[in-house]
């Protein structure tokens, strides 16, 4: 059997079966279903199910029908009732069977003026509900599809001018994703680089490389290393992804949302494409400090320095929105060590042309290569060292071992 | 034809010149003893063979050529600086090392398992190497080394760490190995341990070889004009022939003039009345002829 691949599956189920990883890999959507269940406990608190009145002294509403519901939701639109008079509502806010009452002014058709009395805060929905109510009932009228169309608003698209791009308003997923995703690769990568390092420290530090290296070569070693850990990393991703497709596709039913989120299956071949050969640089440069660095600790304390510039295109966010061709933006989704989260951003604000994209992925490519042999040589040379550190000249100078 | 042919290697580390000028070979189906003291280069000299370090000048030969990425496998190895993964259970870890040996991964886990019972380990199989003592994880490294039947075996210092009863278990280990046709190296500063196994040995002192060959002829070549005895009763005030008499552990060592024989003696005793226990002839532990040479070297020096 193919070391590398012993190596690979090795390192693989190491790690996956550690507690360390399990919990980690649940811990993320754990948190932001806590995050979310909070939200929704603290939108359930503010929420206030009884009806409002509303009285209509003109008559700009006839028949009025309460806004069909498609779906069961969590929490029940508020139903608002008519009244005659503003007596009889207010008889009915006194004796608690209503929340609110909204009086349509006189020329409300013309200046929409409405106002709301009550005794205290109405629930935080009410208003929207009530809003809502009178624009569904002031187009019931109107044939289905442009009652339909006149209720969902504009949705204003972008368009570039050869045509190759365009952007739809209420497209924000698609904007927002080169955005959470750098946040997860940088997280994913922290993590799995982190293990690689331990592991190859760890060998140091437990005495097991000499038996290691004279049954396999280095480079095979740091290669099925390396490729283990992209693997834990990219199950760390997919687990999350996959928590995140269950959240999006049970959030709509729970929470109404006007429009559905939609992935650009183009932006996340371009996410793929950085993230992959990134992964691979980063988990190498890891392996190398590893094998450089005498104990774990030591290791540890240097790895910040490899997430830092990873992470520099996320500071600069407003820049890529506004001014994703300028020299900034092109700048840094060309140099390999920003582009991994530089150049899917900046392809989110605007079309970037094609031979930067071959570039730039070809350039991250090539550093992955290079970190790979880099780690490799480094590994060689430090690999049987304890307690003395291998100095990054001598990986390019010594011919030796 | 030798399994290792080991040809005036020679390593310096910046200003330390570990190996000097260090030459052997290991012909199959023998234990040879890589000898010397502390620092002699005996380590460096084991990597230089296993490509783990490269030497500054000189060869090394090995199964009939350079150390190749195939050619590990067929050797098994253990290191001085010992260790297996600490986190993971004994079987697990046996596994994965044996198949970087190129073996199967059931039919790893069946001679494992073999081993594991033959070292009374069986029990801890599903422990974590952490969990086992010293001795057992000295065990259990020796099982690494030969559980794929190599062809060469090199152990740096096999003894360390390891109680009488499984240094004796270790050196019947390496008997039976012999025997199947391994090629054994062993590499240790504990000279009278390797006295009873080696068939020949190298002895290197600050990085080159001081004395090499058959362990027989080097001790009968460095044998004093001695004879050790035992006798039941009290010898004689004079003994012609000899002129040195004194107590050796529970012997009497008895060292006699030049041109005299041991027979010349033998004879002597038996003709003075002397009832003879024991009777052999004084041979030097490899300490002895170790400091015997260091020390004729300094003086030619």
């Amino acid at each position: 059997m193919n070391k590398t691949w012993l190596v690979f599956r090795n390192e693989f189920m190491t790690h996956v079966r550690k507690k360390s990883f399990i919990f980690g890999i649940l811990s993320m959507p754990l948190f932001v279903a806590l995050m979310a269940l909070i939200g929704f406990v603290s939108v359930w608190l503010e929420y206030n199910p009884s009806p409002v009145g509303f009285i209509d002294p003109n008559q700009v509403i006839v028949n009025a029908r309460q806004v069909p519901v498609e779906k069961k939701q969590l929490l029940q639109t508020v139903q608002a009732i008519h009244y005659q008079d503003e007596a009889s509502a207010e008889q009915s806010l006194r004796d608690g069977s209503i929340q609110a009452y909204f009086l349509l002014s006189d020329n409300y058709l013309n200046s929409g003026e409405v106002t709301m009395v009550t005794n205290e805060k109405t629930g935080s929905n009410a208003e929207s509900d009530f809003g809502d109510f009178l624009a569904y009932n002031l187009v019931k009228n109107q044939p289905p599809l442009l009652a339909e169309r006149l209720l969902a608003g504009p949705n204003l698209i972008i368009r570039s001018l050869d045509g190759s791009r365009e952007m739809a308003s209420n497209d924000w997923l698609s904007m927002l994703l080169p955005i959470l995703a750098g946040v997860l690769f940088v997280i994913a990568v922290n993590i799995s680089g982190n293990y690689l390092l331990q592991a190859v420290v760890e060998e140091k530090e437990n005495r097991t490389m000499e038996i290691i290296v004279t049954s396999i070569s280095p480079g095979q070693l740091m290669a099925g290393k390396v490729l283990g850990n992209l693997l834990v990393g990219l199950t760390q991703l997919a687990t999350w992804i996959f928590f995140a497709i269950i959240a999006l596709n049970i959030i709509p039913s729970v929470f109404p949302m006007k429009f559905t989120p939609r992935i650009d299956p183009a932006s996340m071949l371009l996410i793929a494409a950085t993230f992959l050969p990134a992964f691979v640089m980063v988990a190498a440069a890891m392996g190398a400090v590893g094998a450089t660095a005498t104990e774990a600790r030591e290791a540890q304390q240097i790895t910040g320095w490899f997430t830092i510039p990873i992470v520099i295109p996320l500071w600069f966010t407003t820049a890529f929105m506004f001014n994703p061709n300028g020299a900034l933006s092109v700048a840094m989704s060309l140099f390999p060590v920003t582009a991994p989260i530089a150049l899917p951003l900046r392809a989110a604000f605007t079309t970037v042309p094609a031979w930067q994209i071959i570039l730039s992925i070809t350039l991250l490519c090539l550093l992955a290569a290079f970190a790979l042999w880099l780690s490799g040589r480094i590994f060689h040379l430090g690999m049987l060292r304890y307690g003395k550190r291998v100095r990054l000249r001598e990986a390019f100078t010594r011919s030796g071992k | 034809m030798p399994n290792i042919v080991v040809d005036h290697i020679a390593k310096n580390f910046g200003n330390l010149q570990a190996v000097k000028d260090v030459s052997f070979e290991v012909n199959p189906g023998e234990i040879f003893g890589l000898l010397g003291p502390n620092g002699a280069g005996k380590t460096t000299s084991i990597r230089i063979m296993l490509d783990i370090f490269k030497a500054d000048s000189g060869t090394v030969s090995i199964l009939g050529g350079p150390m190749t990425e195939d050619k590990k496998s067929r050797v098994g190895y253990l290191p001085e600086e010992r260790g297996l993964y600490q986190e993971i259970p004994l079987e697990r870890c046996l596994v994965y090392l044996a198949t970087l040996k190129g073996l199967e991964e059931s039919d790893a886990r069946n001679r494992i398992n073999e081993y594991l019972e033959k070292f009374d380990l069986a029990g801890s199989r599903r422990k974590k190497v952490k969990e086992l003592s010293k001795g057992m994880q000295q065990k259990a490294q020796l099982i690494n080394t030969l559980v794929h039947e190599p062809e060469v075996v090199i152990i740096d210092e096999p003894f360390s760490a390891l109680d009488p009863v499984n240094t004796q278990m270790v050196k019947d280990l390496l008997k039976e190995e012999r025997v199947r046709g391994t090629t054994i190296v062993m590499c240790t500063h504990q000279m009278h341990q390797v006295e009873e196994l080696a068939d020949r040995i190298a002895l290197i002192n600050k990085g080159e070889t001081v004395l090499y060959g058959d362990l027989r002829e080097i001790r009968r070549h460095f044998a004093s004009d001695a004879v050790l005895i035992r006798a039941l009763n009290p010898l004689p005030s004079s003994i012609p022939g000899v002129h040195e008499v004194r107590p050796h552990n529970s012997s009497t060592l008895l060292k006699f003039e030049t041109g005299k024989t041991p027979q010349d003696i033998l004879n002597t005793l038996i003709n003075q009345g002397v009832i003879l226990e024991h009777f052999e002839i004084a041979m030097p532990s490899l300490d002895e002829i170790f400091i015997q040479v260091v020390n004729n070297k300094d003086a030619l020096e």
